[in-house]
């Protein structure tokens, strides 16, 4: 098999626009006409309520919303100028530029190389040094190389919960996605990991940019740039992280981080 | 304001629905004709067995059939000819009815037993015990029957005659037991447990609350257990012949010889001809109508429990007074009674002690036995010497099952694991496509192996002219055990986290990819056990195999050859009647397999569940 060319988007200063979004389950609308545009080289989080729409805003930028049944999505939402659920858009090229790390780590149940390769392998890269050469630059990249280095043939599902999720960090990294799509990745975590991560996406932004949900405001105020609150499916604001969490313009986003930060 | 933005973007709705590859259309197409193969069969086998039996009804008339009561096959030409089966109905439906009289009624103790008052430490071992007692052969149960049962039935019946329906019932007794006994343990396990804290806490006793509220709970799945121990009872061939005197009367006592619908076509199909033949593979329909009849009843049983758990589930508040309402009436009415239901619980454990005594029997006659032969026809010379002409050993049976075993599998495994990759992958979780799947693979299992047996002489057989082979056993042997490896595999597909899929996805791996890469090799213990299943269905098959892969004992030399598994050789041997040590040796060979194949299931099933519980 050849090694499958895959194009990347051609990202300007907005990596992201999403304008009208409106996204329904059945009956039940779940996004109400979100606007934003998400710089690049940024990270961005995305905060809320438990229920309002975080985790589903996220999985419209890689399509994972395809696989739900009865889910009916309107608006645009355009990477790099490119409307991604255009006819001749491409899911694998979408998913391949833009990565996504879930809320618990999912490691497949295979060696921690294996779970690197797993993409590149599917791309068609078949030659051993250059699967080699992913495996450490991707490991490197998770800021576990060292760790692991000696556990490449161990299966991931022995590395604790941790290392679990910065595996599937690596995993996500191995096929250079342009964009990261990170679902409350350290929800599952303990504190010492939490940190790690998020020194880890700070240290990754330089080349990737990274759209976060997450519960915690003190991370989101840590590690973003930009924040949204969202409010039962609305975008109530959006704003540098710096004014959402200092200087909230909307009474609803102050009541809520009012308590949770401080 | 809100709802007229909503009503106006409606028009560009974005199309989610992703087109797929070609590869991706056909790989579904594929899966989705796999999953369609059962109801194939089944229909198949209806109707294929309809159009063999047909000249038979029109000649007998279907009144003289059904109700005539002489069989008598002649030479002398149709006019002296009757073709009648009452004898043989009466007969099927009395010993199936002694056979869940006693089997139906012990499976039913032992699983409660096992599930309320078992040691936790003895668990394992008591379910590994009834999963082995399900694995032995028909053919050892029924030379067990003859050797041990009937003679010493003879001893007290008043004709010197030990044969018949209370010989036939104990051994279809014994047979149906752990069918029985297992499926009443999972509907017994599956009974909410909050019930049964309900009951202790308005002060019935353990045993109480096990048989006022537990067991009322569990009644349909109980009365599915019993439900297939009847399909079991009534579809059993091989173990009833070498047990029930087999003259075509009705049954005038416990101890006079009788005839069953299995017997009368497994004894006569080998040389039936002409409407004779016919009449017998009608016999085998009115068999299959009676199967689908049981299968739509327990489906109904099955369906209307589920509408209850549903419309409970809707309303737990309501559905926990009620039981807690009559809970406490029960235990005011009952707290005198508590001696009984003492006793009932030492009849539970009673039986559970007759069931390991018929095994320890059952295994210690064959290894005893068997060793011995063994000891005088030569382990090597019996197991790997010369076969054929005036040589007799077991080579050919190892090659022969082997072969059947080989195509068996090549054939259902594919089929069987692309329609569970249907069934999980492909479709929505019990939509109406799926459980019409479901039902029907159901239904093909539960289709005696007489049955399949001759659809195997009608298509394969005949019908495309392979004749006795190997291949057309195999052919038929693929067609019994896909219902095993569908089920088995969907199970352990079903089990795979969708956390592993959605990674994949989102990396940008297609489904066929993805179900090749993660989801299969994740289910792999699944096929694994699947596969093994199989194979002991296999080991254990004989009457299917008798009708359409022939019963020679000389080395086949290719699959279109006739050859006999180890079943069947065994079946030879006992009905010759010169054979006794190489019966006996034979046994011994079949039980130490099924014990090989039973500690291999449960050396790769997942064990968690089982140690939970
Ligand atoms: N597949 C689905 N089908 C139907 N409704 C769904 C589905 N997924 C999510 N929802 C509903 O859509 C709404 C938004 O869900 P979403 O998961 O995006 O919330 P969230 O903000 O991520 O919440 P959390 O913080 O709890 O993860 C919820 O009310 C949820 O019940
Ligand atoms: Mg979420």
């Amino acid at each position: 098999m050849k090694v499958k060319e895959i194009e990347k988007f051609n990202l300007e200063e907005t990596a992201i626009n999403i304008q009208n979004a409106n996204l329904y389950y059945g009956s039940f609308q779940a996004l109400k006409d979100i606007n934003m545009q998400i710089k690049k080289g940024e990270i961005t989080a995305f905060i809320g309520p438990s229920g309002c729409g975080k985790s589903t805003l996220l999985k419209c930028l890689n399509r994972m919303n395809d696989l739900v049944e009865n889910c009916k999505i309107e608006g645009k939402f355009e990477i790099g100028g490119r409307d991604i659920y255009a006819q001749g858009m491409m899911l694998q090229m979408l998913r391949k530029n833009v990565g996504m790390v879930f809320q618990k780590p999912n490691p497949f149940p295979m060696s921690v190389y294996d779970n690197i390769t797993y993409a590149p392998r599917l791309y068609g890269i078949r030659d051993k040094s250059t699967l080699n050469e992913i495996v450490e630059k991707s490991l490197k990249g998770a800021a576990m190389w060292n760790e692991l280095k000696d556990r490449l043939n161990k299966s991931a599902l022995a590395l604790s919960g941790g290392q679990q999720q910065r595996l599937c960090i690596a995993r996500a990294l191995s096929v250079d996605p342009q964009i990261l799509l990170m679902d409350e990745p350290t929800s599952a975590l303990d504190p010492i990991s939490t940190g790690k991560i998020e020194e880890l996406c700070s240290s990754l932004k330089e080349n990737v940019t990274i759209v976060m949900v997450t519960h915690n405001m003190q991370q989101a105020a840590r590690v973003s740039d930009k924040t949204g609150f969202f409010l039962l499916g609305e975008l109530i604001e959006f704003d540098e992280t710096e004014n959402i969490f200092s200087n909230p313009q909307k009474e609803q986003t102050e009541r809520y981080i009012t308590g949770r930060f401080g | 304001m809100d709802k007229q933005k909503t009503n106006t973007s409606f028009k560009n709705t974005i199309n989610t629905k992703k087109k797929m590859t070609a590869q991706e259309t056909v790989a579904k197409a594929i899966f989705a004709l796999a999953a369609v193969f059962a109801i194939l069969s089944v229909v198949s086998i209806i109707i294929y067995l309809l159009i063999a039996g047909i000249p038979a009804l029109k000649e007998i008339g279907i009144f003289n059939f059904l109700f005539g009561t002489t069989w008598s096959p002649s030479y002398d030409g149709p006019a002296s000819e009757k073709f009648g089966i009452l004898p043989m109905i009466v007969g099927s439906i009395i010993a199936t009815f002694g056979a869940l009289t006693i089997g139906g009624t012990l499976g039913i103790l032992v699983a409660v037993f096992l599930v309320y008052f078992c040691p936790k430490k003895l668990k394992t071992a008591l379910t590994q015990t009834i999963s082995l007692l399900a694995g032995i052969p028909s053919v050892v149960y029924g030379y067990f029957g003859l050797k041990q049962i009937v003679p010493l039935l003879a001893k007290i019946s008043p004709n010197n005659n030990g044969t018949g329906i209370l010989a036939v019932s104990l051994v279809l007794g014994i047979m149906i037991l752990p069918t029985v006994a297992s499926l009443a343990k999972d509907a017994l396990s599956s009974v909410s447990p909050t019930y049964y804290e309900g009951a202790l806490a308005l002060g019935m006793t353990k045993e109480q609350a096990v048989f006022r509220i537990m067991m009322p709970s569990a009644k349909s799945g109980i009365m599915t257990a019993l439900g297939l121990g009847i399909g079991r009872a009534v579809g059993e061939t091989m173990a009833v012949i070498m047990v029930a005197g087999n003259t075509v009367q009705f049954p005038k006592g416990l101890f006079e010889g009788f005839m069953t619908l299995t017997g009368n076509i497994v004894m006569d199909m080998s040389y039936a001809m002409g409407v004779h033949r016919s009449a017998l593979v009608a016999t085998g329909f009115v068999l299959l109508m009676f199967i689908l009849c049981l299968n739509c009843v327990l489906y109904f049983i099955k369906n209307s429990q589920k509408i209850k758990d549903k419309a409970n589930q809707k309303d737990k508040k309501n559905c926990h007074k009620y039981n807690f309402d009559t809970a406490s009436s029960k235990a005011i009415v009952y707290a005198n009674k508590t001696k009984l239901y003492t006793v009932i619980k030492y009849i539970c454990f009673a039986a559970t002690i007759i069931m390991l005594a018929a095994i320890a029997y059952l295994i210690l006659f064959i290894v005893i036995k068997g060793i011995i032969a063994f000891g005088r026809v030569g382990v090597l010379n019996f197991l790997f010497g010369k076969s054929g002409a005036g040589y007799i050993s077991l080579a050919p049976a190892f090659v022969s099952t082997g072969a059947l075993i080989l195509i068996a599998l090549a054939i259902a495994l594919p089929i069987g694991i692309s329609a569970a990759i249907f069934l999980v992958e492909y479709s929505r979780k019990n939509s109406v496509f799926v459980q019409i799947i479901r039902l029907f693979t159901d239904t093909l299992s539960g289709i005696p192996s007489i049955v399949f047996g001759l659809f195997g002489v009608i298509v394969f057989n005949d019908f495309f002219g392979l004749n006795y082979s190997l291949l057309s056993g195999g052919l038929t042997l693929s067609i019994m055990i896909l219902p095993t490896i569908v089920r088995s595999v969907e199970e352990s597909l079903l089990a795979v986290p969708l956390m592993y899929r959605e990674a994949s996805f989102a990396l940008g791996a297609g489904k066929l990819h993805t179900i090749a890469k993660i989801v299969l090799p994740c289910a792999i213990k699944g096929i694994l056990t699947a596969t093994i299943l199989s194979i002991g269905r296999i080991v254990s098959e004989s009457a299917a195999l008798l009708l359409t892969a022939g019963s020679v004992k000389n080395m086949p030399a290719s699959i279109t050859s006739p050859g006999s598994s180890f079943a069947v050789m065994m079946y030879m041997f006992a009905s010759e009647g010169m054979y006794m040590d190489e019966t006996y040796a034979t046994a011994l060979v079949l039980l130490v397999l099924v014990v090989i194949i039973n500690m291999l299931v449960f050396a790769i099933a997942p064990k968690g569940k089982e140690k939970k519980v």
